[in-house]
């Protein structure tokens, strides 16, 4: 007998009832990953001049990111 | 405070902040040669900055950073704050 198959959401409930809640989490969670960051490698490419950039607030126009107010 | 000495202390303080951003810069890429270089040009031009203006203006930094001539005129210049960039 085939078990009927089963949409994705039936499977995280299913792995969430017989998950015990991990050690790190305090309320019960699906089966989730801890985030993992990545940051790209910076190139060392144009930068401001000496001015500029104190004025932007960064040597590195890549980096320079005003908050539009 | 007149407006040579303002531009001689703005183009120090604008120097001393690439140099901070080179340094952060650096201590996450130390192999790199070409900012290195540039981090030394830049200190080598913020301490020739840095002499000139001590020579015209007096101390910069206090408390043992650069000597002083007499009389003590430390408490004469002009608080951060008192100055309009």
């Amino acid at each position: 007998m085939t078990t009927p198959e089963k949409t994705p959401e039936q499977e995280i409930k299913a792995a969430a009832a017989d998950a015990t809640p991990a050690a790190h989490t305090t309320a019960f969670y699906p089966p989730l990953r801890l985030a993992q960051a990545y940051v790209p490698p910076q190139r060392y490419g144009r930068t401001y001049s000496p001015a500029e950039a104190l004025e932007k607030g960064t040597l590195f126009p890549e980096l320079y990111s005003p908050y539009p107010y | 405070m007149d407006s040579r000495r303002l531009q001689l202390l703005h183009d120090i303080m604008a120097l001393e902040f690439v140099a901070i951003e080179l340094t952060l810069y650096l201590d996450t890429h130390p192999t790199e040669q070409e900012p290195l270089n540039d981090y030394n040009l830049v200190t080598e031009r913020l301490n020739q900055l840095k002499a000139q203006y001590e020579r015209m203006y007096g101390p910069l930094v206090s408390y043992g950073f650069s000597p002083s001539e007499y009389p003590w005129r430390w408490i004469e210049d002009p608080w951060p704050w008192e100055i309009q960039f």
